[in-house]
């Protein structure tokens, strides 16, 4: 990122820390912390039987359900459903940023829109389309680079004005949407007894992707839990301290196809929304993963504190899993050589993220395991390997 | 009690040595040093180096032997008084030189001059988010004067840059965060510049800031006739 940038990130990284402070310590929000310490801590634990259960219970609601061993089967069975479009819309999803899903749609010339505002401008920006926060894609581009983005991409004048922009994104998006059938987003939480998906959005995009005639919802097995209550859990704290607001505008939970039986009692499917709704579950080494890894809730809570990723931004990290702990994640999802290429060692392990983050997550711990398996490996930098030799030979690293 | 140094203050900063020998023998604490003190195993902790820090931990615990440890470097305490204690179960009596002249204070062993500076204290990660040492240092510096918090300070203290190897591996990216707590330490306007870890003086002043460990703080203020 460059400098201008990660200024930028600074600044929107630090209203968000002063928005969110009281709601952070409210007392309510301190119990649902708590309670949704122990829906992940006791969800990680069950992924393989959950994962069972999710499979009868998204077949008995109507879904069609499909699971992707690694994001190359993940991403087959998403060209399998649309092989036969010309462009397909998606809203922000971590998810399908691990799959590479935009890059592949290029390959496979089949144009990919982008709903969330955020996302939309990250992906007209001409270079470096990695975002800077998980809720807040752009938060390091300023109104005025965001109006210049605008302008070369859609070949028109736009002011810089937060809302003049805004309207002309959305015209432009729901122009493209016209010619889109299929929708596919992610989740933020899957009840595995209820076969729900639950999905937390402002923008209402969600909404649209999902009334289209086909509905794919990508998520990992690490977003499993067991009931819709423990999913709207996960989601509201997400929501508190992502954003510092206590609710987002939009929580959707979807259970079924769109489906009507007045006339006769006779099913049909596909009345206003979508007619065939496909969940892909996908593993891709996340039951691999050392088990803290997976108790996160995606709040990006621990990149805003974090003196790495304050001063080199998205450089730490691996594609959407922004920070220590996507970092750590990319060990699972790729390999060691990606951990280390995405900054395993840029982490000073200086314990702030675990106390920011909602649940506790013990990133430098982690970090530190991960580590010791890597330097077995050989990824491991040479300087820590003198100091090594050194306190070898002399007792000291000087 | 064993003065264990640790390797930044033993051979990179020897002020800090030299400093709180000062202030234990005003106090007329008896101490000894190691007669070959060694790294405690905190750097290779850090950087994966799990399994030659348990053989020098194995080592090291047999010079440590039923002494209380006195230590100035916020990493040799985090590893003494927690990773011996997981990884080889050895419970040892650990105290910070920053704990050790808070009590030599309270017990009128020392005693500091008033002055009327603004002193601004950076807290060390590994001895106060990682093991809840916040108050004594703070309780030295209003001896003095004036304490003055930053805006991320106790629990939410930021990290100098210094920690988990990064300022060997990868020392453009430590020396940014330095400059970034800097600019925080600054803006509270100290006179002073205060910290309890040999290796967050190191950092902080190899990015132009002028920082003194406590034990040179407090030989500064030292009164001289108790």
């Amino acid at each position: 990122m460059k400098e201008n940038e990660l200024k930028t990130m600074r600044s929107s990284f630090k209203i968000m820390e002063e928005r969110r402070i009281d709601l952070i310590h409210d007392p309510r929000i301190i119990k649902l912390q708590e309670r949704v310490k122990n829906i992940r801590k006791k969800s990680v634990k069950k992924i393989p039987a959950m994962v069972e259960t999710a499979r009868k219970s998204f077949k008995i609601n109507g879904m069609e359900f499909l699971y992707a061993e690694d994001s190359h089967q993940a991403l087959d069975l998403i060209y399998n459903l649309i092989k036969n479009e010309k462009m397909v819309a998606k809203s922000k999803s971590n998810t399908l940023n691990e799959l590479g899903l935009s890059d592949y749609l290029n390959e496979k010339n089949i144009q990919l829109v982008e709903t969330d505002l955020g996302d939309r401008i990250i992906q007209l920006k001409p270079d470096d389309n990695k975002p800077s926060h998980p809720i807040g894609p752009a938060l390091h581009l300023k109104v005025d680079k965001i109006a210049e983005i605008i302008s070369e991409s859609l070949d028109v004048k736009v002011k810089a004005d937060p809302r003049v922009i805004m309207e002309l994104v959305k015209g432009n998006v729901l122009e493209e949407l016209k010619s889109c059938k299929i929708g596919i987003t992610g989740a933020n939480s899957v009840a595995a007894e209820d076969g729900s998906l639950i999905m937390v959005h402002n923008e209402g995009n969600i909404s649209l992707l999902s009334l289209m005639d086909t509905h794919i919802v990508v998520v990992g097995v690490d977003k499993l839990v067991d009931t819709i209550e423990d999913a709207i859990s996960v989601v509201k704290l997400e929501t508190a301290y992502a954003t510092g607001t206590a609710l987002s505008s939009y929580i959707n939970v979807i259970s079924g196809p769109s489906k009507t039986a007045d006339i006769e009692k006779k099913l049909l499917e596909g009345m206003y929304g979508a007619r065939k709704v496909v969940v892909i579950l996908l593993d891709n080494g996340r039951q691999e993963a050392l088990e803290e890894c997976l108790w996160c809730i995606g709040c990006g809570s621990c990149i805003v504190s974090c003196p790495v990723y304050n001063v080199v931004g998205n450089e730490f990290g691996y594609r959407g899993y922004l920070g220590g702990r996507g970092v750590a994640m990319s060990r699972f999802l790729q390999d060691e050589k990606t951990s280390f290429n995405s900054g395993l060692y840029m982490c000073t392990l200086c314990g702030l993220c675990t106390l920011e983050c909602p649940v506790g997550t013990p990133t430098s711990e982690i970090m530190e395991k991960i580590r010791k398996e890597s330097k077995n490996t050989g990824f491991s930098p040479k300087e820590h390997y003198k100091i090594h030799k050194s306190i070898e030979r002399k007792g000291s690293p000087f | 009690m064993i003065y264990f140094r640790g390797c930044v203050a033993r051979l990179k900063v020897k002020e800090i040595g030299d400093a709180t020998e000062t202030v234990l023998n005003a106090a007329g604490v008896n101490f000894e040093y190691l007669d070959e003190e060694e790294c405690c195993g905190s750097v290779l902790l850090r950087t994966g180096y799990g399994e030659d820090a348990q053989k020098l931990m194995e080592k090291n615990i047999e010079k440590f032997k039923n002494q209380t440890i006195l230590v100035s470097c916020g990493g040799c305490y985090r590893s003494l008084k927690m990773d011996y204690k997981e990884m080889i179960g050895a419970e040892l009596d650990v105290i910070h030189t920053s704990q050790l002249f808070n009590e030599l204070i309270v017990q009128g062993k020392i005693k500091l001059k008033n002055s009327r500076e603004k002193i601004a204290y950076h807290d060390p990660c590994h001895l106060g988010r990682h093991l809840g040492e916040f108050e004594a240092p703070r309780n030295i510096i209003r001896k003095v004067g004036e304490l003055v918090e930053m805006e991320h300070h106790h629990e939410k203290s930021r990290c100098c840059g210094s920690g988990g190897g990064v300022k060997s591996a990868y020392p453009e990216l430590s020396g940014k965060i330095a400059r970034e707590k800097i600019k925080e330490i600054e803006k509270t306007g100290p006179d002073l510049i205060t910290t309890t870890c040999p290796f967050c003086k190191l950092n902080l002043s190899d990015h132009g800031l002028e920082v003194w460990d406590m034990s040179e703080f407090v030989v500064m203020f030292l009164e001289e006739d108790k």
